[in-house]
C-alpha cells in the first residue's frame, strides 16, 4: 500500500480517537490543510522574517511595513469586509528556522498566506512545506527566476527584468568595458547570466567576473583585479554587510565614482544611509522604486509610513515597497477568489489561482501601477535607474517606458516555459512545482 | 547503598521509561505539525547525544560535529533529490541553472537509494576516522583539536558554499518530494516519520549506554580524565580517541540523514560554526556527562527556543546565553547533576564515594 | 600576470596580515598568558566598534582619539567580565570556551537592543578615504594606518612584555603559576590586567574594522575563527601570532590573486589544519606553558 500523507493522518487520528488518550496541547485532530475561514472572524495571515540575526537589517523592515500595510487596509474596511490579522514570528536569521516556522504557520495557525523571506536559501527552504500543503507564499523581493512553483507570488523584479536598463544605459553613459562582482550565491550568478545578454547585445565587453564569500569584508585582492583591468564601470551584485564594505574600501582604495561607478542591483537607500552618503554618492542602482520618486501616491505613502508607529527607521527602500504592494496583490486576489468561489471555500491555492493579472493600479502602488503575470505569477513593473546624490537620496536618471515582463526561464530556453499549471518542457511534458 | 544516580539498574529504568514515553508520543499529540517537530527534537536530541559520547565520555571537545551531521544530510538530500528525478528527467533543476547537461560522477552513486544512504553514512564516518586517526595519532587534544575542527568545519563551509553546481550553493538542496523506501513514502509529517527517527535515537542511546558502561567505556573516561596517564598504562590512546570520536560522528552522520528526512531541506548553514556550538551547549546544559541528560538539554533547549523564542522573541538569546553563563559558571555538569546531588542527599552517607560533584573532576559514569 | 600586479597583491598581503593580526592580538595576550579561550573576542571587537560610534556621535570626538578612548572602554568590560566570571573558571579552560560563548551571545544581543540592528557608521578624516601611490603601486591611505596601528600595538606589547617588571610577572606567571606565587606575584592580578589589556586591543580592532567594514551586532562573529586560528598556529605567543598572522595574510592574498577569494579561503582553512597536524604546539610554543 502506498502511505501517503492524507490517509497517514486520517488513520493517526482515527487511532488517537480510538485510543483517546488525553489528547496533548492540541486538542483538534489535523487536516491535510485547514485554513478555516469563518464569517466575523478576522483572516490571518504569517508574517515570516528574521527579527534578530544577520538577515534582520533588511527584514525587520520588511515585517514594519507589512503591519503598516495590513494595519492601512483594515482601516479601509479590510479584505471582503473583514480584517487581516498578522501572525508575526521571527525566523532568527536561520534557514531551519524559517523552515520550523513555515510549518507552524501553516499547519498550527492555519494562516491563509504567507509573506515573507528575503534570500533564496530561505525561500527554498520553506518551499518543500509549501508546495506539499499547496499552500501560498508571497516573495516580496528580487530573485533569480528558474522557479516554477505553483504556490508562489513574487512582486520584486526577476533577474531579467533587473538589469534590462541598467546595462545598456551605463555603456552608453561610461564605456563598453565593464567588470562583474558579486557575492558568492546563486541570485548574483544568475543574475550576472542575464547581464551578459544585455551586455552582448548593448556591444560591451566583459573584462571580468568575480565573486567573494558572502561573509567577506576583504575587498583588496579584488579591487586590485579591477585596478589591473581598468574597467568603464562595475556592475555589482554584492549584497548585505559586504556591499557596505565593498564601497568603502572602493572609495578608500582611491577608486573615482566619475571615472568607474558601480552599477548596482541592490545598494539602496538602507545600505546608503549605513555606509555614510560620501561612500555611496555617484553610483547607480536599478530598483523598480525609489524613495525619492516623484508621485503623489509615493509622497503620500513616505509621509504617513515614517510618521506611522512603524516608520522608526526613516526610511523606504525599494524592498519595503514590494512588500507593501504585495499586501494589496494579496487583498485583490483573495477578494477575487472570494466572490468566485464563495467566502468560506477560499484556500491559498484558490487565490492564487485568481491572482494572474491582479493590477495594483498607481494610486496605490508607490512605485506606479504593477500587475501579476497570468502564467508566472510574478510581477509585470517598470525598473528604473537611479544616482545616490551627496545626501543619500537617489536621483532617478532614467525609468523604463513600458512595463518590463518577468521571465523565469529567459536564459534557459531549453527548459521550457513557466505555465499556470507547471513548466512546460520544449516536448510539451508539464511538470509541477520545479525549485 | 550509594547514590541512586550512579546505580546501573536504576539508569536503565530511567532510560527505559524515556523513550517508552517518547514512543507514545503520536497517540497522545494529533497535530502534525507537533509530531514533524517532536521528530526534529528528536534529532537534535541524537546530536547532543553523540557529543556528550565523545566530549562526556571521551574528554575530545567537538566544535565541528556539523561536519558529520551535515555530510550525512548531503547525502540524503540528494539520495531524495534523484528519487524525484525521472528518465525523462535525470537532473536535478539546479545543475541545469549551473549549466551542468549532465549528472556530475559525484551524484551518480545516488541514482540508487540504497547506496545513496549507504554514502550518506559511511562518508562521514570515514572521514571521522580519518580525520581522527591523524590528529589523535599526533597527540592533537583538548582545545586544539576543538579549534582545529573549527577550522575543518569552515573548510567544508566555505567549499560547499563555492562548488554551487554541484552543491546548490548557499540555497543547498530542496528535494521537492518526501523520502521513498522500499516503495513506502515516508511523510515527514506522518508517525512513521516520527518512529523512524525515535528508532534511531533509541539504537544510538542503548549503544551508547553500552559503551560508556563497557571496559572500553571505562578506558576512554580514564583519557578524558588524565590522557598521560593511561598512556603510561600501555594503552593506546589514539587508538580509543579515535573510535569514539568515528562513533559520535557516525551517530551525526545518522542524525543528519533522519533530519532531511523530516524537513526535505539541507544548505551550508548546517555546517555553520553557530549551529556546531548550539550542539555543544544543548550537550553542556543538559550534562556533558549523562547521555540522558543532553538528550533532554537538546529537547529542553529547542522547546523553548521554540516557545519562549516567539513570547520574548527580543531577549531570547539573552536569555539563553545567561542562562547558559550560570550553567557553566555554577553547574559544570550540567542539569544532570543536579539530580546527581539530589539523589545523594536522599542517599545514606557512604564512606566510599564521595559526593562532592563541585569542580572538575567528574566520576567514573552517569 | 604581470610582475607590477604579483607586487600589488604581495603589498596587499602585508595590509591582510595586518588586519588577520591586530584582531589576533588581544585573543593571543589572553590566551597565551592564561590559557582562557575567549570565545567573545569578537563581541568585544564589535564593543570596540559600537563604543568608537557613540564617541563620535554623542560627544563628536575625533576618530583617533576614539582608538585610544575604544581601548579604554573596552578594556573596563574586559575587566568587568574576568573579574565577574572568568576568573572562577581558570582550572577549566574548555570551560571558558563554553563561558565566553554565552557571554558573546549576551553581548550581541544586548547591543542589538540598545541600538537596534541596523548598521552604524563610523566617520574618519577626508585624508583616510583615499589612496596613496607609491610608484605603480596603490595603497589605501586607511590601510596604511591600520598597519601603522598595529606595529605600535605589537612594540607597544614587546615592551611592556620584555622591558618592564609588569612583564616579567607576566611571564612568570605563564611559565609556572605556583612558582610565581611563591616569589610574591599576584597571579591574580596579572590574570585581570592581562584579560582587560586583551580586550582592550580588540576594542582598538573594533574602532578600525568599523572603517574597513561596518557597525552591526554580528560583526564580531566573522573575526572570531580566523583570529583563533592565528593564536594556535603561532602557538599563543606574540612572536607566534605576528608570523603566522603574516604568512596567512599573504597567502591569502596570493592565492586570492591566482584564483578567487572563495578559493583562497578554503585552501588556508585546509593547510592550517595540516600544518598543526605535524605541529599542533604551534610555531613558537613557550615552554612550560599549560597543556
Amino acid at each position: 500500500m502506498k502511505i501517503t500523507r492524507r490517509n497517514i493522518l486520517k488513520s493517526t487520528a482515527a487511532a488517537a480517537a480510538a485510543v483517546s488518550l488525553p489528547q496533548l496541547w492540541i486538542p483538534e485532530s489535523s487536516e491535510a490543510w485547514g485554513a478555516t475561514l469563518k464569517k466575523g472572524e478576522p483572516i490571518k495571515v504569517g508574517l515570516l522574517f528574521s527579527l534578530t540575526g544577520s538577515l534582520a537589517v533588511p527584514e525587520e523592515d520588511s515585517a514594519l511595513v507589512m503591519q503598516y500595510a495590513i494595519d492601512e487596509i483594515n482601516k479601509a474596511g479590510g479584505v471582503a469586509g473583514l480584517p487581516i490579522e498578522p501572525v508575526i514570528v521571527d525566523a532568527k536569521s536561520d534557514f531551519a528556522v524559517y523552515s520550523e516556522k513555515a510549518k507552524e504557520l501553516i499547519l498550527r495557525d492555519k494562516v491563509i498566506a504567507l509573506f515573507g523571506c528575503y534570500t533564496s536559501a530561505s525561500r527554498k527552504a520553506i518551499l518543500p512545506t509549501v508546495m506539499q500543503r499547496d499552500h501560498l507564499l508571497y516573495y516580496p523581493t528580487c530573485y533569480e527566476g528558474a522557479e516554477c512553483t505553483q504556490n508562489t507570488i513574487c512582486t520584486g523584479p526577476l533577474a531579467n527584468q533587473h538589469s534590462q536598463d541598467l546595462i545598456p544605459f551605463m555603456v552608453q553613459q561610461f564605456g563598453k568595458r565593464v567588470f562583474f562582482v558579486g557575492s558568492n550565491y546563486v541570485w548574483p550568478k544568475e543574475s550576472n547570466k542575464n547581464a551578459k545578454v544585455w551586455l552582448e547585445k548593448a556591444g560591451g565587453e566583459l573584462l571580468g567576473e568575480e565573486y567573494i564569500p558572502l561573509s567577506s569584508s576583504e575587498f583588496g585582492p579584488l579591487l586590485n583585479k579591477i585596478r589591473d583591468a581598468n574597467p568603464d564601470f562595475i556592475f555589482s551584485t554584492v549584497v548585505g554587510a559586504s556591499d557596505i564594505a565593498f564601497h568603502k574600501q572602493f572609495k578608500q582604495e582611491g577608486f573615482k565614482v566619475d571615472k568607474m561607478p558601480i552599477a548596482s542591483l541592490t545598494t539602496g537607500e538602507i545600505e546608503t544611509r549605513a555606509m555614510g552618503a560620501e561612500f555611496g554618492a555617484g553610483h547607480f542602482l536599478s530598483a523598480p522604486y525609489f524613495q525619492s520618486l516623484d508621485t503623489p501616491t509615493n509622497q503620500k505613502f513616505v509621509e504617513s509610513f515614517l510618521k506611522s508607529k512603524y516608520g522608526k527607521n526613516g526610511t523606504t527602500h525599494y524592498n519595503m515597497e514590494e512588500t507593501y504592494t504585495s499586501a494589496y496583490v494579496f487583498k485583490a486576489g483573495f477578494e477575487k477568489a472570494a466572490a468566485a468561489v464563495g467566502f468560506e471555500n477560499v484556500t491559498p491555492r484558490i487565490i492564487r489561482d485568481h491572482s494572474g493579472g491582479i493590477r495594483v493600479e498607481d494610486d496605490v502602488s508607490p512605485e506606479g501601477l504593477i500587475w501579476i503575470d497570468e502564467n508566472n505569477f510574478n510581477t509585470w513593473l517598470k525598473p528604473k535607474i537611479g544616482q545616490c546624490q551627496a545626501d543619500g537620496t537617489f536621483k532617478i536618471v532614467k525609468a523604463a517606458e513600458k512595463h518590463v515582463a518577468p521571465d523565469p526561464y529567459s536564459i534557459y530556453p531549453d527548459v521550457g516555459l513557466c505555465t499556470k499549471d507547471g513548466l512546460k518542457a520544449p516536448d510539451g511534458k508539464i511538470r509541477k512545482s520545479v525549485i | 547503598m550509594g547514590n541512586l544516580y550512579h546505580n546501573k539498574i536504576a539508569q536503565w529504568v530511567v532510560y527505559v521509561a524515556f523513550f517508552a514515553a517518547l514512543a507514545i508520543i503520536p497517540n497522545m499529540v494529533g497535530d502534525s505539525f507537533l509530531l514533524n517537530q517532536f521528530a526534529t527534537y528528536c534529532v537534535y536530541g541524537m546530536l547532543a547525544l553523540s557529543i556528550s559520547l565523545c566530549w562526556g565520555f571521551g574528554g575530545i571537545l567537538n566544535l565541528g560535529q556539523g561536519i558529520a551531521f551535515g555530510l550525512g544530510a548531503y547525502g540524503m538530500a540528494m539520495t531524495m533529490q534523484m528519487q524525484s528525478q525521472t528518465e525523462s528527467n535525470p537532473i536535478p533543476p539546479f545543475m541545469l541553472n549551473n549549466s551542468l547537461d549532465y549528472l556530475p560522477l559525484l551524484w551518480q552513486p545516488f541514482q540508487s537509494t540504497l547506496l545513496g544512504l549507504i554514502l550518506a553514512v559511511t562518508v562521514p564516518t570515514l572521514f571521522c576516522a580519518a580525520f581522527g586517526g591523524i590528529m589523535f595519532r599526533a597527540r592533537v587534544s583538548g582545545p586544539f583539536f576543538a579549534i582545529m575542527t573549527l577550522a575543518m568545519l569552515s573548510a567544508f563551509y566555505t567549499i560547499i558554499l563555492d562548488r554551487q553546481a554541484y552543491t546548490g550553493g548557499v540555497n543547498g538542496l530542496t528535494p521537492p518530494s518526501a523520502f521513498q523506501f522500499a516503495g513506502v513514502e515516508v511523510d515527514p509529517y506522518s508517525p512513521t516519520a516520527y518512529w523512524v527517527v525515535l528508532f534511531f535515537l533509541t539504537g544510538a542511546t542503548f549503544l551508547a549506554k553500552l559503551i560508556t558502561q563497557s571496559s572500553f567505556g571505562l578506558v576512554t573516561q580514564a583519557i578524558r580524565d588524565d590522557s598521560e596517564r593511561v598512556r603510561f598504562l600501555g594503552y593506546s590512546v589514539a587508538g580509543y580517541e579515535t573510535v569514539i570520536y568515528t562513533i559520535s560522528g557516525l551517530i551525526a552522520a545518522v542524525a543528519g540523514c533522519c533530519w532531511v528526512m523530516l524537513v526535505q531541506y539541507v544548505s551550508p548553514a548546517q555546517m555553520d560554526v553557530g549551529f556546531s556550538l548550539s550542539i555543544v551547549i544543548w550537550a553542556a546544559i543538559g550534562g556533558r556527562h549523562s547521555l540522558l541528560g543532553s538528550i533532554l538539554g537538546a529537547l529542553i533547549i529547542q522547546g523553548a527556543q521554540s516557545y519562549l523564542g516567539d513570547t520574548f522573541l527580543a531577549t531570547w538569546l539573552l536569555i539563553l546565553g545567561g542562562f547558559f553563563i550560570v550553567v557553566v559558571r555554577f553547574l559544570p555538569n550540567g542539569l544532570a547533576s543536579l539530580l546527581e546531588v539530589a539523589l545523594g542527599l536522599l542517599a545514606r552517607p557512604d564512606p566510599t564515594s564521595s559526593p562532592a560533584p563541585d569542580g572538575g573532576r567528574p566520576l567514573p559514569a552517569e | 600576470m604581470d610582475l607590477g600586479s604579483l607586487l600589488n597583491a604581495l603589498i596587499l598581503g602585508v595590509s591582510i596580515a595586518s588586519i588577520w593580526l591586530i584582531a589576533a592580538l588581544g585573543l593571543t595576550i589572553i590566551y597565551g598568558t592564561a590559557g582562557v579561550i575567549n570565545m567573545a573576542h569578537g563581541e568585544l571587537i564589535m564593543l570596540g566598534a559600537y563604543s568608537s560610534y557613540m564617541l563620535q556621535f554623542y560627544l563628536g570626538l575625533p576618530y583617533l582619539l576614539c582608538l585610544p578612548a575604544s581601548f579604554v572602554v573596552v578594556a573596563l568590560v574586559g575587566l568587568a567580565l574576568e573579574r565577574g566570571l572568568i576568573r572562577y573558571l581558570y582550572s577549566r579552560p574548555l570551560d571558558t570556551l563554553l563561558a565566553t560563548y554565552g557571554v558573546s551571545l549576551v553581548l550581541m544581543q544586548g547591543v542589538r537592543l540598545i541600538f537596534g540592528s541596523d548598521p552604524k557608521y563610523l566617520a574618519v578624516p577626508e585624508i583616510f578615504q583615499s589612496n596613496v601611490m607609491l610608484g605603480s603601486v596603490s595603497v589605501s591611505a586607511f590601510r596604511i594606518v591600520v598597519l601603522l596601528v598595529t606595529v605600535l600595538l605589537v612594540l607597544a606589547l614587546w615592551l611592556l612584555f620584555y622591558k618592564t617588571r609588569f612583564g616579567v610577572q607576566v611571564r612568570a606567571v605563564m611559565q609556572n603559576k605556583e612558582m610565581a606565587a611563591a616569589f610574591g606575584i599576584n597571579s591574580g592580578r596579572i590574570y585581570m590586567l592581562t584579560f582587560a589589556l586583551g580586550a582592550g586591543l580588540a576594542g582598538v580592532a573594533g574602532a578600525l574594522f568599523g572603517v574597513l567594514a561596518i557597525v552591526l551586532p554580528t560583526m564580531g562573529a566573522s573575526y572570531v575563527v580566523q583570529a583563533f586560528l592565528m593564536v594556535v598556529v603561532g602557538g599563543g605567543s606574540l612572536a607566534g601570532s605576528v608570523v603566522a598572522s603574516g604568512v596567512t595574510g599573504e597567502m591569502q592574498s596570493v592565492f586570492a590573486f591566482f584564483t578567487n577569494d572563495t578559493l583562497a579561503r578554503f585552501i588556508i582553512f585546509v593547510l592550517i589544519v595540516a600544518f598543526l597536524r605535524f605541529r599542533p604546539q604551534g610555531l613558537f610554543a613557550q615552554s612550560g606553558a599549560r597543556r
